[in-house]
């Protein structure tokens, strides 16, 4: 289906028409948006253009976030899950670029403020961020989207308080109901004038009164003790955990529809992360908004999701309910990550861990085959094209990237051992001199 | 100390930036241009041809009123003519007022200012280095002296400081000959260099304070490293540890530091000489002062020559301080640039 | 510990710098060859005369003793009086240094001024004409000796067009002021003023330009890296917020430190541009002294120069104590 054809048909599919448009073999969600889908990825990628080369670092991602669920994204470091939660809120910065794709996001209001517009793709209540133009997107961080990031120390400016910096947030927020114009602008109606004039003048600020106040209600809402004092203290004196408590609060200021956790535990001690964790399930339980959790833990997506996605070099590689990722996994990259968690109930168990690192994602070392095939125990000759995403299980949403999606794993075409040795998307050759040439395909 | 990932980063950062790459090659060019300035200077620079003075640079030409007396009619007249002086092939960048060459005085005079900015910057790293080491590794009480002192010094500008050394301890200079002179290479040229000693010494004393922080500071984190606390629980003498373990390690931001030292030395040199506190009269600082005289009578060449090899010299250190800063990020950003 | 503590405690710590300044001025008479008698005594003085001049000045006394004397006196303010000029050495000095004050104030604010935008603009925009136009004018700045920059000024802005004023100061920036209250023509006096500030403080203020714009200039960089700014960005702030409240407060701290470090190039750099252009400030009185052997105004104004240091240096600390909170709480 062409874009074009698309924005043709205006409402077509009000009241939940095509659904997931699972079908003909291929599980990656495609097609339009779903009324019960808050926000729809398709095919989005990103690359970051570095003095080295070109780097793949999303890869025609897509995906779909249900109303009021939590969706979880998984993968090693450097899979490109973080890149993605960034590209979501157009957050990527120089060299990077998000290169292609769409990203629907459902908002009436915005639709219809689009609808008819040429340049901007609408259908239904879902508008494609990717075609507004730049401001808008600005103006959705906050009110729609928020992002917890994964170290709260270095999230928070260390010479301005707390509580001023989440009034900012509210702040941002009162003004555009007050004027919903000066949104859009790029100073947001606040440019340089405004701010020295606010500086110089006595009892004139950016944030008010009413946002401080806010501020504290926001800090007591996540569980900060004594709100009304923490809110003058600085960052240096919170502790990490109480820290990323104040972030939840600052990402809570403008009542997202879509909260995007950036390892929102990594950097917090464990006793701690349990406590953060519950925070974020008690507010999605309360106030009804759809999660994207970002983590490397599989731990923490079997406690918190509904949904997950399992990343590996820029690509979705396994997706589907908890459940079915989680018993019936396809890809071996996902069993490889199962693999590396210690069962309770065994613990003799030994813990199989995944060989090799991710790829560099450079665009001229990834060649055209599974990216995970140099690290797979289960690599066939197959996996020497690069494997479609197949549907395991339509009813569950269960899909891989992976040949064995539809069939079993065979020894007999099974590639010899050390064959990636040499060959291309090797990140272990340290060298620029390294041979790219070669390899695949005999 | 200097690894291979040091060198490699040297060599990214080198490819990367085209000002890294002008800033070597200022400083060769200047190095060189120091180094053989005897071949390459086509006159002798202190030689003094009044019938030849004043002439502008090539490329220019200068009109100047001549005032004569004349006989008329048994009357003494005086008779103002405009003349018209044209440049020399002979002097690139024409001559100054006792008709010294130019073009020889500036080559001379990147002998002076790149001997003094190093032997000064050496000079202020061998007191500022051990003193700075010494005090950030035992910290408690010689730290507290150091940083008293070091506050006090930093209280005199160094310039005024070393106006007001040099002005009471004289302005001493000594002979060294020029090797290539007195083996016959170039005969024309001066048989020896003037080294202004006292500069020297003023320069080194002044700006000691720098180096001396920079060290402490390097001295301060490195003591807390896990492989200093080992050394010094197998029982190493606290001196083995700083030569051993704390100097290797402090070296990168020292070198930064000297590299930076020697444009702001170059700078201070040419200042003092300007201000006539130097020990000798071939330098770009003392020729700019001479030319200052000319500048309202429209011999402009006089001061503005020596001024932009000043600058370029200072450019291209300044350049390679910032490759090597950059290169190896030692994280002492504005530090000890003084002029 | 409040602020005002902190002040309280860097200036406890002056007391004792200018106190060592105040020392290391006095002893450099010692370490200096030739006795200052030389300075007033004839060439041919008997040595009856010498030791006469000797006990006038109280040269006479034991070190410790003339020590003593020197600090007991200028604690009433008392300076000695000028071997050469015959005048009280502190109405000498204090005469001077408002010239010098008004022209590194003229340089700073101006530097100041201009320095801070263009870095932001710098880094906001790397890589961008105006971001290579920035880095080479600030590279040219660091690298050009004020003096010579001041001789230029003089031969294009005076010689060539005539248009400014290249020695001495005119009137100084109280007459401005007073122009308005007695009535005299304000604009005439201003431009009198401008006349003869302009190219020396241009000359002077040059480099710092030059030194804050790299310093914002990487600063800003480096700041805008950081993870507060990205998350800044997340909660929807404007950009005016983010670069000049979040990015330039962090900025500037630093920079602040590095500056009250320089203050003394400020003042070596006034010294010789006061030279250059016959401004009648501190610097010319130092330089005069030397070559003199006026020992009295040299101590003094040594001791004026170490001590203005000191306070701005004071000053310095605790405008960053109050941009960064957590020097306070430390």
């Amino acid at each position: 289906m062409s874009d074009a054809e698309r924005t043709d048909e205006p409402a077509a599919t009000d009241g939940g028409g095509t659904g997931d448009a699972f079908g003909s073999g291929d599980a990656a969600p495609t097609g339009t948006p779903a009324a019960g889908d808050v926000l729809s990825v398709r095919d989005l990628s990103t690359r970051f253009f570095t003095e080295e080369g070109q780097i793949n670092a999303v890869e025609s991602v897509s995906f779909d976030l249900r109303e009021d669920e939590i969706l979880g994204v998984v993968g090693e470091s450097g899979s490109g899950k973080s890149v993605t939660a960034l590209s979501l809120v157009d957050l990527v910065e120089t060299p990077g670029r998000i290169t292609a794709g769409e990203v629907w996001y459902r908002d009436p209001d915005l639709a219809e403020e689009f609808r008819g517009n040429g340049d901007v793709r609408v259908d239904g209540d879902h508008v494609d961020l990717r075609t507004v133009p730049p401001r808008v997107r600005r103006s959705l961080r906050g009110p729609s989207f928020s992002v917890i990031f994964q170290d709260p120390m270095s999230s928070f400016n260390p010479s301005i308080t707390v509580g001023e910096q989440i009034a900012e947030a509210v702040e941002v927020q009162r003004r555009a109901r007050a004027n919903p114009r000066s949104t859009r602008s790029r100073t947001q109606g606040y440019g340089l004038g405004k701010y020295l004039l606010d500086g110089i003048v006595p009892g004139r600020d950016y944030t008010s009164e009413e946002s401080m106040e806010r501020a504290v209600e926001l800090l007591g809402q996540v569980g900060i003790p004594d709100p009304e004092e923490r809110v003058d203290e600085y960052p240096g004196q919170f502790s990490g955990g109480m820290l990323q408590r104040a972030m939840i609060a600052q990402a809570l200021a403008g009542e997202p529809d879509v909260l995007i956790a950036d390892e929102p535990t990594t950097a917090l001690d464990v006793t701690i992360q349990a406590q953060i964790l519950n925070l974020l399930k008690e507010i999605q339980a309360d106030r009804g908004m759809s999660i994207v959790l970002i983590t490397h833990d599989l731990g923490v997506i079997a406690e918190m999701c509904d949904r997950v996605c399992v990343m590996y070099a820029g690509e979705v590689v396994e997706r589907g309910t908890l459940d079915s990722v989680f018993e019936d996994t396809v890809h071996p990259y996902t069993q490889g990550l199962l693999g590396s968690i210690p069962d309770v109930d065994d613990p003799r168990a030994r813990l199989e861990p995944i060989t090799g690192n991710v790829p560099s994602l450079l665009d001229a070392e990834m060649g055209d085959r599974c990216y995970f095939a140099d690290r797979c125990p289960k690599a066939m000759e197959a996996c020497l094209d690069k494997p479609p995403e197949t549907t395991v299980d339509a009813a569950t949403g269960h899909g891989a990237k992976c040949v064995l999606a539809d069939r079993e794993y065979d020894p007999a075409d099974a590639l010899p051992d050390g064959y990636f040795d040499a060959g291309p998307g090797d990140a272990a050759a340290p060298d620029e001199e390294a041979a790219t040439d070669g390899g695949e395909g005999e | 100390m200097v690894s291979s990932r040091v060198i490699r980063n040297l060599k990214k950062e080198f490819r990367q930036s085209g000002l890294a790459k002008l800033g070597l090659a200022l400083v060769v060019l200047i190095t060189l241009t120091a180094v053989f300035a005897p071949f390459i200077a086509p006159h002798n620079p202190t030689d003094q041809q009044l019938d030849q003075s004043e002439l502008p640079p090539i490329g220019f030409s200068q009109t100047e009123e001549r005032t004569s007396s004349q006989m008329v009619d048994g009357e003494i007249q005086t008779v103002t003519e405009e003349v018209e002086i044209s440049a020399e092939p002979d002097h690139v960048f024409g001559t100054d007022g006792l008709g010294r060459d130019m073009f020889s005085r500036v080559v001379y005079g990147a002998r002076t200012s790149l001997v003094v900015g190093v032997l000064g910057t050496l000079l202020a790293a061998s007191i500022g280095v051990p003193v700075g080491l010494l005090a950030g590794y035992h910290r408690g009480r010689v730290d507290d002296a150091l940083m008293r002192i070091a506050d006090i010094s930093l209280a005199f500008p160094s310039l005024v400081l070393a106006v007001a050394l040099i002005g009471l301890w004289g302005r001493a200079a000594v002979n060294v000959p020029d090797p290539f002179v007195v083996a016959g290479l170039a005969p024309e040229m001066p048989e020896s260099f003037v080294l202004p000693i006292t500069v020297v010494i003023v320069v080194g004393l002044v700006n000691w304070v720098w180096f001396a922080r920079v060290a402490r500071g390097e001295a301060l984190s490195l003591r807390g490293q896990e492989y200093v606390k080992a050394s010094r629980a197998l029982g190493a003498n606290d001196n083995t540890i700083i030569l051993r373990h704390i100097f290797p390690n402090a070296i990168t931001p020292i070198i930064v530091l000297g590299t930076v030292q020697v444009a702001a030395i170059i700078l201070l040199e040419s200042s003092l000489s300007f201000l006539g506190f130097s020990g000798t009269t071939l330098s770009w600082g003392f020729d700019i002062a001479q030319g200052r005289d000319y500048v309202s009578s429209g011999q402009w060449w006089i001061a503005s020559i020596p001024g932009v090899a000043i600058m370029l010299s200072v450019i291209g250190i300044n350049l390679l301080g910032d490759w090597l800063r950059d290169a190896l990020d030692p994280g002492i950003e504005g530090e000890g640039g003084a002029a | 510990m409040s602020l005002g503590r902190f002040a309280l405690k860097r200036s406890l710590q002056g007391i004792g710098v200018v106190w060592g300044v105040v020392t290391v001025v006095f002893a450099l008479r010692f370490v200096t060859p030739g006795s200052p008698i030389n300075a007033v005594a004839p060439l041919d003085a008997s040595q009856e005369t010498r030791q006469a001049i000797a006990a006038e000045l109280g040269l006479d006394q034991p070190l410790y003793v003339q020590y003593g004397q020197y600090v007991f006196e200028l604690l009433q303010g008392d300076m000695g009086r000028s071997y050469i000029r015959g005048q009280d050495v502190t109405t000498l000095v204090f005469e001077r240094l408002p010239a010098t004050v008004e022209l590194a104030v003229a340089a700073s604010v101006v530097a100041i001024a201009l320095a801070i935008p263009l870095g932001v603009i710098s880094a906001t925009r790397r890589n961008e004409p105006v971001d290579y136009g920035a880095t080479l004018l600030s590279l040219g700045g660091i690298s050009t000796p004020n003096f010579w920059l001041g001789i230029m000024l003089i031969l294009i802005f005076a010689v060539e067009f005539n248009i400014f004023n290249t020695s001495g100061r005119g009137v100084d920036v109280g007459d401005v002021a007073l122009s308005v209250i007695n009535a005299e023509p304000f604009v005439g006096t201003l431009l009198t003023w401008l006349a003869y500030i302009t190219l020396p403080a241009i000359a002077l203020g040059t480099y710092f330009m030059a030194l804050i714009t790299r310093l914002t200039r990487s600063g800003m960089l480096d700041e805008l890296s950081k993870g507060y700014v990205q998350a800044a960005r997340a909660k929807g702030l404007p950009q005016t917020l983010i670069r000049y409240k979040h990015a330039l407060r962090n900025t500037l701290i630093p920079v602040i430190t590095v500056l009250g470090l320089q203050l003394g190039t400020l003042i070596g750099g006034a010294v010789i541009t006061e030279a250059v252009f016959s401004w009648p400030g501190l610097g010319t009185l130092v330089i005069e002294s030397i070559n003199q052997r006026d020992w009295p105004a040299l101590q003094g104004s040594l001791i004026v120069i170490g001590t203005s240091f000191v306070l701005v240096n004071i000053l310095v600390d605790v405008v960053y104590a109050y941009l960064d909170p957590e020097v306070v709480t430390d």
